[in-house]
C-alpha cells in the first residue's frame, strides 16, 4: 500500500473535461501543461482515461447535455480523487448564469475541492490549484487507509464515510 | 455477419479539447459514414443577449462564446452596434483592432498546428509549438492585460492604448517568432514522417468546397479564393500588406501550410501596424440607442464570422444572430471524413481546428 | 446589403434561379421573431471575391406553416435548418429536432413568448 501512495503523491494524473466552457480556460490548462509553465515537471500528466486519474479538472458551467457525462466520469475515477473547478463560470456560472441551458456551476452535481476564479484563469492560478489539490489528495489517501473493522463496534461504514466527508454522497441515517 | 461496425469518438477523448461526439460507420478501416453530435456546449447566448444584457454589455458577453476567437466575436458585435448607432471609428482605433485580431489569429493557428502535430503522434513538436506560442500570449497580455479573454474592444473604440515600450516589445517578440515559424515551415515541408501523416490525407476537393460552402483555411487549402478580409471594407487590410494565401491540394498538409503562411503574413501586418499607427483618440463617446438592422462579417481564425443585429431603439436588442465559422464548416468536414481511414480521424479532426463552443453557442 | 422579399411557396424557385455554387456563398438561415406568432425567415448569401455584397432573401411566416428545405439546392443548408427547428419549433421538411436541445424537448427558446 505504501508503494502506491508514494507514487500517487509524486505523479497525480489529471483528467480534463469541458462541460460547456468557452475554451478560454481549456487553452490555459494546455498552456499550463506546456513548456513555459510546465506542470509536467511535477509529474502531472494529462490522461484521457478516468480510471487512471486522480485529479479531475472541470471547466464550464455544466450544460444540460453534458451533465450526465460529468457525473459518469466523476464516478469512474477511483478514490481518492480531487475535483478542481477551473474558471469563474465553473464555480458559479459566471456570465452564463441563468441562461436556459446552463446549470450554474459544477457543485450542483459533484463535490468540488478547489475552486479557481478568473475568466480566464491564468496558468499560474491553475498550478496553484493543483499544488493545493495534491495536499488534499494526500490527506484523503491517509484517511482512506486508516484501518477499520467491518463488523464489531470500532467504526461503522457510515461513520467512516462521514469522517471522510463523503457522507453527502451516500445516503444513510 | 454485419458488414459495418460503428465506432464512437467522444464526447470525452484525449484528442479532443472540447466535447463533440462522432459516430463513425466503418467498413474494416475505412470510414463510410459519419454522424456528429455538436450540442454538448449549447448554453443559449443568443437569447441572453436580447433578454438579460443591455446592448453596451453584449460585447463582453459574446466574447464568452469562444475563448480562442473572443476578440473577433466582440469585434463583430461592436461593428454591428456601431453601424446601428451611426458611428464610424477613426483610423487609430481601426489599426489597434486589426492588431489584436491578427495577434489572435497567430496564436489560434499555432494552437491548431500544435494540436494537429500531437494528434499525429508528435508530442515533442506539440511542446515546441506551444513554447513558441507563448511569445504571442505574452504580447497579448502586455497589450490588453489578459492572456485569453482580453475584452479589448468597446463600443466607440478600444480600452487600452499602445505605448512605445509595447511597440518595441511587439517588434522583439515577432522577430523571435518569425525565425521559429521559418524553422517550422522547413520542418513541416521536409520531415518525412510528418509528410506520411499529412500528405494526401483528409482531402477536400475544390468542387466539394464549393458545394458544401467551406470557408476559412479549410477552403483556401482547397484552392477556393475566399477571405472576408478582402470581401469587406470595414478595415483597410490592403494598406497593411495583406495577401491571400492559397494552396491547391486540400489535404492536411495544405491546411497546415495555409496556417503557417498566414502566420507569416499576420506577423508582417502586425509589424506594419505597430510602425504606422495613426494618431487619434482611442475611445470616443457614442450617442443614441441602436435602431435598425445591421450585418457584419469578420474573418475569424477559422473562417467567416457573421453577426446580424437588430435593435428597436431601446436598451435591449431585438435579435442577435451569431453564425460561427465551424457551424458552416461542419458539412464539408463530414464530407472529408468519408472514405478516409479511421486511424487518421483524430489528425483530420484536429486539422479542421473545430471550435465546438462557437458552434453550439 | 440587398434585401429581397419572397414567400415560402416560391422560395425554392427563387433561390433555384438565383443560387450558383461558384458565385455565391451561402451563409445561413436566420429567424427573427416579430411577436404575435409572426416570424421573419432569412436566407443569407454573400458573393465570393466582391466587397460588401450580401443578399438576404426574407419571407414572413408563422410558427405552424411548414418551411421548405433548401438541402436539394444547397447541401450544407441542413445545419441552419436544424437550428431554426430547435430554436423556434418550426417545421422544416427533413430536419428533425435535436441539434442543440433534446429530441423530445418542448422548449423553443427564441420565440418571443417563451
Ligand atoms: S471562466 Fe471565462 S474564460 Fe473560463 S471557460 Fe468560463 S467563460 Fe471561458
Amino acid at each position: 500500500m505504501k508503494f502506491f501512495t508514494s507514487f500517487r503523491k509524486k505523479s497525480p494524473w489529471i483528467l480534463h473535461y469541458n462541460a460547456g466552457s468557452c475554451n478560454g480556460c481549456d487553452i490555459e490548462i494546455l498552456a499550463a501543461l506546456g513548456p513555459k509553465f510546465d506542470l509536467e515537471r511535477f509529474g502531472v500528466i494529462n490522461t484521457g482515461n478516468p480510471k487512471q486519474s486522480d485529479i479531475f479538472l472541470v471547466t464550464g458551467p455544466v450544460t444540460y447535455r453534458s451533465r450526465e457525462r460529468l457525473v459518469e466520469l466523476y464516478s469512474q475515477i477511483p478514490e481518492p480523487k480531487v475535483v478542481i473547478a477551473v474558471g469563474s463560470c465553473t464555480t458559479t456560472g459566471g456570465v452564463f448564469r441563468g441562461m436556459y441551458n446552463v446549470e450554474d456551476g459544477i457543485d450542483q452535481y459533484i463535490p468540488v475541492d478547489v475552486y479557481v476564479p478568473g475568466c480566464a484563469s491564468t496558468p499560474q492560478l491553475i498550478i496553484d490549484a493543483i499544488v493545493k489539490a495534491l495536499e488534499i489528495l494526500e490527506n484523503k489517501s491517509k484517511e482512506i487507509e486508516k484501518p477499520f473493522k467491518l463488523f464489531g463496534s470500532v467504526e461503522t461504514i457510515g461513520n467512516k464515510l462521514s469522517r471522510l466527508n463523503m457522507a453527502k454522497r451516500v445516503k444513510h441515517d | 455477419m454485419k458488414k459495418t461496425i460503428q465506432i464512437p469518438l467522444g464526447s470525452q477523448h484525449i484528442s479532443l479539447l472540447e466535447p463533440i461526439r462522432f459516430k463513425f460507420e466503418c467498413e474494416n478501416e475505412k470510414i463510410i459514414g459519419v454522424d456528429a453530435d455538436v450540442g454538448f456546449v449549447h448554453r443559449g447566448v443568443e437569447l441572453a443577449c436580447t433578454r438579460s444584457f443591455e446592448f453596451k454589455q453584449v460585447g463582453y458577453v459574446v466574447a464568452r462564446v469562444c475563448g480562442l476567437c473572443a476578440i473577433t466575436h466582440s469585434l463583430s458585435y461592436t461593428l454591428a452596434a456601431e453601424k446601428l448607432l451611426g458611428y464610424e471609428a477613426n483610423d487609430r482605433i481601426k489599426y489597434l483592432r486589426m492588431l489584436m485580431v491578427e495577434l489572435d489569429r497567430i496564436h489560434s493557428h499555432m494552437l491548431c498546428l500544435a494540436h494537429t502535430a500531437e494528434n499525429a503522434g508528435f508530442e515533442a513538436l506539440f511542446m515546441q509549438i506551444m513554447a513558441d506560442r507563448e511569445l504571442v500570449m505574452d504580447l497579448q497580455e502586455a497589450i490588453s492585460g489578459n492572456r485569453v479573454q482580453f475584452d479589448f474592444i468597446a463600443i466607440g473604440g478600444v480600452n487600452r492604448d499602445l505605448t512605445p515600450e509595447l511597440t518595441a516589445l511587439i517588434h522583439k517578440n515577432l522577430t523571435l517568432l518569425s525565425e521559429k515559424i521559418d524553422a517550422l515551415i522547413g520542418l513541416f515541408n521536409n520531415n518525412w514522417s510528418l509528410s506520411l501523416k499529412y500528405k494526401g490525407v483528409g482531402v477536400l476537393r475544390l468542387e466539394d468546397a464549393y458545394t458544401y460552402n467551406a470557408l476559412g483555411p479549410l477552403a483556401r487549402a482547397a484552392g477556393l479564393a475566399t477571405d472576408v478580409r478582402v470581401e469587406t471594407s470595414d478595415f483597410p487590410y490592403e494598406d497593411i500588406g495583406y495577401t491571400m494565401i492559397l494552396e491547391s491540394t486540400g489535404d492536411i498538409h495544405a491546411r497546415n501550410f495555409v496556417r503557417l503562411r498566414e502566420i507569416v503574413n499576420s506577423i508582417a501586418m502586425c509589424r506594419n501596424i505597430a510602425d504606422n499607427l495613426p494618431a487619434g483618440e482611442i475611445l470616443e463617446k457614442t450617442k443614441g440607442k441602436p435602431k435598425g438592422e445591421a450585418v457584419v462579417r469578420v474573418e475569424a481564425p477559422r473562417g467567416e464570422l457573421f453577426y446580424l443585429v437588430r435593435g428597436n431603439g431601446g436598451n435591449m436588442l431585438e435579435r442577435v444572430r451569431i453564425k460561427t465559422p465551424t457551424f458552416s464548416g461542419i458539412p464539408a468536414m463530414m464530407e472529408v471524413f468519408k472514405s478516409s481511414e479511421y486511424a487518421d480521424a483524430p489528425a483530420i479532426l484536429a486539422s479542421f481546428d473545430p471550435c465546438m463552443s462557437c458552434t453550439a453557442k | 446589403m440587398t434585401k429581397l422579399e419572397t414567400t415560402l411557396a416560391t422560395l425554392l424557385a427563387d433561390i433555384g434561379t438565383f443560387y450558383e455554387p461558384k458565385k455565391w456563398h451561402f451563409l445561413t438561415v436566420n429567424g427573427i421573431d416579430l411577436g404575435e406568432g409572426k416570424i421573419e425567415l432569412q436566407w443569407i448569401f454573400s458573393k465570393y471575391g466582391v466587397k460588401d455584397e450580401i443578399v438576404i432573401y426574407y419571407a414572413l411566416s408563422d410558427y405552424e406553416t411548414p418551411v421548405p428545405s433548401l438541402v436539394s439546392l444547397i447541401p450544407s443548408a441542413f445545419m441552419g435548418e436544424r437550428e431554426i427547428v430547435d430554436m423556434f419549433g418550426l417545421k422544416v421538411d427533413g430536419a428533425e429536432r435535436g441539434l442543440y436541445l433534446d429530441e423530445d424537448s418542448l422548449q423553443h427558446p427564441l420565440r418571443s413568448e417563451s
